[in-house]
């Protein structure tokens, strides 16, 4: 195939790790890698990405990319597009990723495919539908965006022979602006810390559940309660309790899931748990393909069995 | 302002998901459908606006005749005016081809705001809501969690990894792609229902817009499976007694009881 453009992403000051997990990815798929490097101050990083996988490198570093900027990534993408003729645009699925590349392919009239896990030979991109319940491949016509799950493969650890090119870029008319960025609050409940974490989701069917259900099980165990985002949308819970990738990320020793299905955006913040007991009477649901041990069946017959049982073991 | 309000309807939640005979999608006979989740935050965020202040909504949606139910049920909950488009092109393509359908109905609206759920429950693309704002050149936002008016537009908060929120000021015209959880969704009332048979609901095709023969996506599905199940969890059998005490057996283990 042609040239892959990535689009790679720093945090806090470096390029972060999914950045070289899509380095990985135009690895496998044998394609001249170039790549576009955006920021202020980040002319280090550009160097250092053309020499760990970035391959040839377009740095465009200027005050006006300090922060994220949906029309200034848009213009700079675009701009390091043309200069590129890659025929396959990678950028990873992350808040800033899904914010701008479909706008990228539109502005380009060019096929889109989002938070794939695999792209296979051809290319073949791989993805995940209903909620993670169904797996979907595609292909594409033309030029083609996609954005890339973090974590989808092992960042690319090798060396590449890149320079780095500046690319300048007007953003004089940006229409969106940058106000700030609101780090999360000191909440009530750290559950990054519990070491035993029992969820309830949307199974758990209404809020008084989770004190008489859901809760009792976590003080038995002596762990913490949490909840996935369903819960905590439909105002059951607070954000607090909730787990999953725009919540906490937990790695407790013990993370019990009860009536949950395991959305990506949840199994994101608890598939580093060390041991993951899913219930649920859904034997399709996803969560169960995490889970070390899993349980099919109703959570109001387990959940109150397992409380009485682990008090008694207790003494 | 007119308030634009991008509809899907989608198969239900809990809706059974078998294959079709092509393998590229899942069978609809029989299936119940309803509005996709994200897109329900959205119109309640439009209506929300228009309790506050003068704003007309208008709602629009792409698919076959079912899809005037979700459009009569956005009216009952409150929107004045809806838009069907029945066509079978439009319903075939891609994310880019819905937008530039929606485009085309933005072109003769002139809305001040565009609302659109995040992505939506069946294909979970995120696709549609930007895309459109691209084609339209206005500014937008996604997985949006908060939105003011403010100045000549809004204050929206994004929401980012770890609980952060990035806020951003979008001047009209603009387009917002919101999470779900943005606020708690009203029920359509009786009256509101009674009232929606009469409020405006016009049906037009890809020809009417414009855009016959140009919607071929680019992005095809080839297949759609239920996932080879890999390792996965080990699958506790028996009587409740016995699963529970295989649990307690697994928690001792773990050295935590």
């Amino acid at each position: 195939m042609g040239s892959i453009l990535i689009v790679a992403e720093i945090q806090k000051g470096t390029i972060r790790e999914a950045s070289y997990e899509l380095a990985a990815f135009a690895q496998k798929l044998g394609a001249e890698v170039r790549s576009l490097v955006l920021g202020s101050g980040i002319a280090g990083e550009a160097e250092s990405f053309a020499k760990k996988g970035g391959g040839s490198v377009y740095a465009v570093d200027d005050a006006a990319f300090a922060n994220y900027n949906v029309d200034t990534w848009n213009k700079a993408i675009r701009a390091a597009v043309e200069a590129s003729g890659a025929e396959l645009v990678l950028l990873s699925n992350t808040p800033s990723g899904w914010d701008v590349a479909p706008r990228v392919a539109a502005g380009l009239d060019a096929a889109f495919v989002s938070d794939v896990f695999d792209i296979a030979a051809g290319p073949v991109f791989k993805r995940r539908v209903f909620n993670g319940k169904l797996d979907c491949e595609l292909t594409t016509e033309g030029v083609t965006v996609a954005t890339v799950q973090p974590g989808a493969t092992t960042p690319f650890e090798g060396a590449s022979d890149g320079s780095v090119e500046s690319l300048s870029v007007d953003v004089s008319d940006a229409k969106a602006k940058f106000v700030e960025t609101k780090v999360a609050e000191a909440k009530g409940v750290d559950l990054s810390k519990a070491e035993i974490i029992v969820s309830g989701g949307r199974g758990v069917g209404d809020p008084e559940k989770f004190p008489e259900v859901i809760q009792p099980l976590a003080d038995a165990l002596g762990g913490a309660m949490g909840a996935s985002r369903p819960v905590v949308d439909a105002g059951w819970l607070p954000h607090e309790y909730q787990v999953g990738s725009s919540g906490q990320v937990v790695t407790p020793k013990l993370y019990i899931a009860a009536g949950i299905s395991g959305a990506i955006q949840h199994l994101v913040g608890m598939k580093g748990s060390n041991f993951i007991v899913a219930i649920n009477k859904d034997a399709d649901a996803p969560i169960f393909e995490v889970a070390n041990v899993g349980v099919v069946a109703d959570l109001f017959e387990v959940v109150p069995a397992l409380t009485e049982a682990v008090k008694a073991a207790k003494g | 302002m007119k308030i634009l309000v991008c509809l899907k309807q989608v198969p239900h939640q809990d809706a059974r998901l078998d294959i079709d005979d092509d393998g590229t999608w899942i069978k609809e006979d029989g299936i119940k459908f309803e509005i996709n989740s994200y897109d329900t935050y959205a119109l309640e965020a439009a209506l929300r606006l228009k309790d506050a202040g003068e704003a007309e909504v208008v709602v629009a949606s792409i698919g076959p005749d079912r899809v005037t139910q979700a459009l009569r049920t956005a009216l009952g909950m409150g929107a004045d005016r809806a838009i069907h488009v029945k066509d079978a092109e439009a319903a075939a393509s891609d994310a880019l081809g819905a937008a530039k359908v929606l485009a085309a109905i933005a072109k003769e609206e002139s809305p001040d705001l565009i609302l659109a759920g995040f992505m939506s429950d069946d294909g979970n693309a995120a696709s549609v809501g930007p895309m459109l704002a691209e084609l339209q050149g206005i500014p937008s936002a996604t997985a949006v969690i908060g939105i003011e008016p403010s100045g000549d537009g809004f204050t929206v908060e994004r929401e980012l990894e770890g609980g952060a929120i990035e806020v951003v000021a979008l001047p009209t015209p603009c387009l917002v792609a919101v999470q779900t959880g943005l606020n708690q969704v009203r029920y359509a009332s009786l009256k509101g229902i009674m009232a929606a048979k009469k409020k405006p609901l016009d049906v037009k095709t890809a020809a009417d817009l414009g855009l016959a023969d140009q919607l071929a996506a680019k992005a095809v599905t080839k297949k759609i499976y239920t996932p080879a199940r890999g390792e996965g969890a080990e699958i506790l059998e028996g009587s409740t007694d016995e699963v529970v005490s295989k649990l307690v057996g697994k928690i001792k283990e773990l050295g935590l009881l």
